[in-house]
């Protein structure tokens, strides 16, 4: 097979290109644990209200004892529940989101706080908020005629408030 | 041989492509309008909703599968010398998918099937949508098998001999289509069916998405490859040159064919129901079919560059000029690879795993897909259109002139709709909105994109009805004859004799095989293994 | 300022109680059961209904819901949560407690298969319930009523109910005591959060531009 020199050169090139870019993405990924969001696991969408999980008094904010926060939104035609949500900047969160009825997409804008929810999983979301601000939460996949007005606002206050408020001055106890 | 019976048929193909085109592109300019939310009295979601999902059936699947199914034909029949293997058999996939189609636009245009073109479940159509759709692909097979027979009975008459490039291309294309549909066969015929007429109670959303995924990207290619196909065969004789390497072609359409099916879950990136090690996987194999890729535009525009030095083209750049622009083929190439550019580099941030975050089912996928499809892919159509059109009818082209104009004001439109488009997509606006609801200072920013994007809509319907004027004037008003042929390429190095693996496909079939069991079988296997909940059927 | 933000975040699941909004999931196995009720022992079992539901299902009571042509999902959830005090009626929740699952689907099968009642009342000036039904209010996240209830009122599946024609007063009440969260066998507290966003007035227009419509 006859590969002329120039194109040989080239298919170096276009190799390196590409090389590059995988090679970025994987030590992104395996060095600095950067993916996309997986966490292969089933839910029974039709009784999350009954499940322990996703009880009604149970969705919203949990904060553990390190500080890490884990929010759990049901995703329903059409609103994010809890609606009121309020969280810290620079702290760890997970966001673990279900789906009551068909599928949902979740994303902040200019965030990578992105996934798909999909009834029978629980969509898992790591990440972290930098900026204070009203953030809105929109679905960005088509879930019937209210997709357009499936939305929240997460309200992100910064870490020094978020500690002022769940700790008073004074206050030596812990949630 | 005259080929009467493969011009009827190619035409016929071709004339319902455009047609589901045409009507598409008048869909496509009310919904741009309509989303903007400027024009109050149009404003209806149900409308909106009813018509993403005949416009994305009709421009996706229709026009596509129907230019394919024609362009293959008569690729077929002038490249080997032969005529089509069965015309009973090639009509009957052609009237079954068209009943396909039929069936599938009853309840699309009725809004019984706003399901959009993606049909994920658990949102349930009207079940002649999903019998439709079946039909459509279903009668795509009867084309893929006329393809198989027409070679292996050229490669039988013609042991050891290289299958001419173009050829070679088609099947190449028959092979990935049979591969590609697979998997959203498996959906429709073993999940979504009995889903519909009641047989089952639930449907598995993750197991649907992930069949859906695994059609999903290599179906681009099945839409490409009739467009590089051009780009190698016809193009360079068109510009007045030669095909750069005959070799590397049928390399780069092998890599094509190969690596476009193990991808998909660059789809699903964003999805919880894979895990991380597969997604990763895919968005390596992602990056590698970009190879064919690179080497399809050097090869091509190395082809262009001969001809344009031929034509009297001097120094670095003056070969450009010196191309025949006003060959309607060969400024379609121009303006395809311009976008293929861009529209390319979106593509490889979609790949790029993680940073999918930021632009998954944002607005940014649909500019992207409207670019690097509605126009790279779709503008070679074109080009490829008015090539046939003249030896199909037997007529010139009516006229020379708005052919250039019609491809130019494509491209312009396309450009003008599809950059903001990207944009707002950054600016974090969703997919499949109907309207901007959010109560939220970002939306403000969206509106002048959103006011741009209607013009580039504009500029494109208009384009599109003077395709359909200048070839419906050809093939009905012109009197002039013409009895020309269709004309391929010749390589500089005339290819005598090819190793195997870049004249056949049994070796390659075993490699999609393997790389297919890699990577969706545990991926699909996983949903039979675990416990999974189902879903009933919802409404929308 | 402060105060407000920590009772919002101490309260952030403002809606709940400690037991669910309802203990019915749709389930497929609790979708077929429904879905197989008798409507011929439903009529049966029914007559005891007419004297507040009217002969047809179609109440001739301001106050009582006509339950003709109602979601049967929607219908059986209703009696079982009136049966588990899930949502509370001095009425329903003795008659309901009087009734096995099986009649229950029975009986929301029977109503389900009545036509639903037409409308009654000329409308007034109903603009601002109209735009509420069809455009909802983005400054409230309040979502338009009819991507739910469907544009023409008739309900949507899974449980979404019709209320096309439905007696006005009824729904008010409906509304108000959603409003007021003495209502609460929504899951998610979904009618709760959005009747908690009306006002007095648009809750008595919302009864009647339903009532109205066809």
């Amino acid at each position: 097979m006859h590969i002329d020199q120039l194109e040989k050169k080239w298919a170096t090139i276009a190799l390196g290109i590409t090389g590059l870019f995988v090679s970025v993405i994987l030590a992104s990924a395996f060095f600095h644990g950067i993916h996309a969001p997986s966490h292969v696991e089933t839910i029974d969408s039709a009784s999350l209200h009954l499940s322990s999980e996703f009880a009604e008094d149970r969705i919203g904010i949990e904060e553990d004892a390190s500080g890490h926060i884990t929010v759990r939104i049901v995703a329903g035609r059409y609103g994010f529940y809890p609606q009121d949500i309020v969280l810290p900047t620079e702290t760890p969160l997970t966001f673990r989101m279900v789906s009551q009825d068909v599928i949902h997409g979740v994303h902040i804008p200019m965030t990578n706080m992105s996934t798909m929810i999909v009834p029978g999983y629980v969509a898992e979301v790591k990440t972290v908020l930098h900026h204070a601000g009203a953030y809105p939460l929109l679905c960005n996949e088509y879930c019937g005629m209210g997709h357009a007005h499936m939305w929240n606002n997460i309200k992100v206050i910064s870490k020094a408030q978020w500690d002022v408020l769940k700790h008073p001055q004074g206050d030596a106890s812990h949630e | 041989m005259n080929n009467a019976i493969e011009k009827k048929l190619a035409l016929t193909h071709f004339w319902v492509a455009f047609g589901a085109f045409a009507l598409a592109c008048l869909m496509g300019i009310y919904q741009v309008i309509e989303r903007s939310g400027f024009i109050g009295w149009i404003q209806s979601r149900e409308v909106y909703y009813a018509s993403t999902s005949t416009h994305g059936v009709l421009m996706a699947f229709v026009l596509t599968t129907f230019f394919i199914m024609g362009f293959g034909y008569y690729v077929a029949t002038t490249t080997l010398k032969l005529p089509v293997w069965n015309k009973t058999f090639a009509w009957a996939g052609f009237w079954v998918s068209l009943t396909g189609v039929v069936l599938a636009a009853l309840p699309l245009l009725t809004g019984a099937a706003s399901v959009l073109y993606t049909f994920y479940p658990p949102m349930q159509a009207h079940v002649l949508f999903y019998i439709g759709a079946t039909l459509l692909v279903v009668g795509s097979w009867f084309w893929c098998v006329s393809m198989l027979v027409m070679y292996m009975q050229w490669k039988k008459a013609n042991p050891d001999q290289p299958v001419p490039l173009a050829m070679f291309a088609t099947t190449a294309n028959a092979i990935l289509w049979l591969w590609t549909s697979a998997g959203v066969a498996a959906e429709v015929l073993f999940q979504l069916i009995p889903w519909v007429l009641g047989w089952v109670d639930t449907i598995d959303a993750g197991l649907a998405r992930t069949l859906f995924a695994w059609t999903l990207h290599p179906i681009v290619y099945f839409w490409l490859i009739p467009a590089y196909t051009a780009f190698y065969c016809l193009v360079p004789k068109q510009a007045g040159g030669y095909l750069f390497t005959d070799e590397m072609a049928r390399a780069a359409f092998i890599v094509l064919v190969v690596f476009s099916l193990p991808i998909g879950f660059h789809h699903l990136y964003m999805d919880p129901e894979q895990g991380s090690g597969w997604k990763l996987l895919h968005a390596v194999g992602t990056f590698v079919v970009t190879l064919p890729t690179f080497i399809t535009g050097f090869t091509v525009i190395a082809s262009l560059e001969i001809a344009g030095r031929l034509n009297g083209g001097k120094g670095l750049f003056g070969w450009i000029g010196a191309l025949p622009w006003t060959n309607p083929l060969v400024l379609a190439i121009i303006l395809s690879l311009l976008m293929l550019i861009f529209g390319g580099f979106g593509g490889l941030i979609n790949a790029s795993y993680a940073m999918n975050a930021m632009i998954h089912n944002t607005a940014w996928v649909s500019g992207h897909f409207h670019l690097i499809f509605g126009g790279t892919t779709i503008i070679m159509y074109f080009g490829i259109a008015y090539y046939f059109w003249p030896v199909l009818t037997g007529k010139p082209l009516f006229s020379n002139n708005l052919a250039l104009i019609q491809l130019w004001t494509w491209f312009i439109g396309m450009v003008i709709l599809t950059t903001p488009w990207h944009i707002l997509g950054l600016l974090g606006q969703p997919r499949r909105i109907d309207k901007v609801n959010y109560n939220n200072l970002l939306t403000l920013s969206w509106e002048p994109y959103e006011i741009t994007m209607i013009f580039g809509g504009l500029v494109l319907v208009a384009s599109a009805g003077l395709l359909i004027y200048i070839l419906a004037k050809t093939q009905f008003h012109v009197t002039e004859t013409y009895d020309g042929e269709v004309e391929y390429a010749e390589p500089i190095h005339e290819v005598k004799s090819l190793p195997a693996y870049l004249n056949s496909f049994s070796m390659w079939n075993w490699v999609i095989a393997g790389y297919m069991l890699i990577a969706f079988g545990y991926p699909i296997a996983q949903f039979f293994l675990m416990k999974t909940y189902g879903s009933s059927p919802w409404g929308y | 300022m402060n105060r407000l933000l920590l009772s919002l975040i101490l309260a952030a699941p403002a809606l709940a109680s400690a037991a669910p909004s309802s203990q019915v999931a749709w389930t497929p196995e609790q979708l077929n059961f429904v879905k197989a009720g008798n409507a011929q022992k439903g009529r049966e079992l029914a007559a005891p209904c007419t004297a507040c539901h009217g002969t047809i299902g179609i109440s001739e009571t301001p106050a009582f819901p006509s339950l003709a042509g109602q979601l049967p999902t929607y219908l059986f959830k209703q009696l079982q949560d009136y049966a588990d005090s899930s949502r509370d009626n001095p009425i329903m929740t003795g008659i309901a407690k009087g009734l096995s699952k099986q009649d229950m689907a029975d009986l929301a099968a029977w109503f389900a298969s009545q036509p639903a009642s037409p409308a009654a009342y000329d409308s007034a000036d109903l603009k601002n319930a109209e735009t509420l039904v069809t455009q909802g209010d983005n400054e409230r996240l309040l979502v338009p009523c009819e991507v739910c209830h469907g544009n023409d009122g008739k309900g949507q599946k899974l449980d979404i109910p019709a209320l096309a024609g439905q007696q006005a007063d009824y729904l008010s009440a409906t509304l108000n005591a959603f409003k007021d969260a003495s209502r609460h066998n929504d899951v998610y507290g979904k009618m709760r959060l959005i009747a908690k966003t009306l006002t007095e007035k648009e809750i008595e227009e919302l009864g009647v531009y339903y009532q109205d419509m066809k």
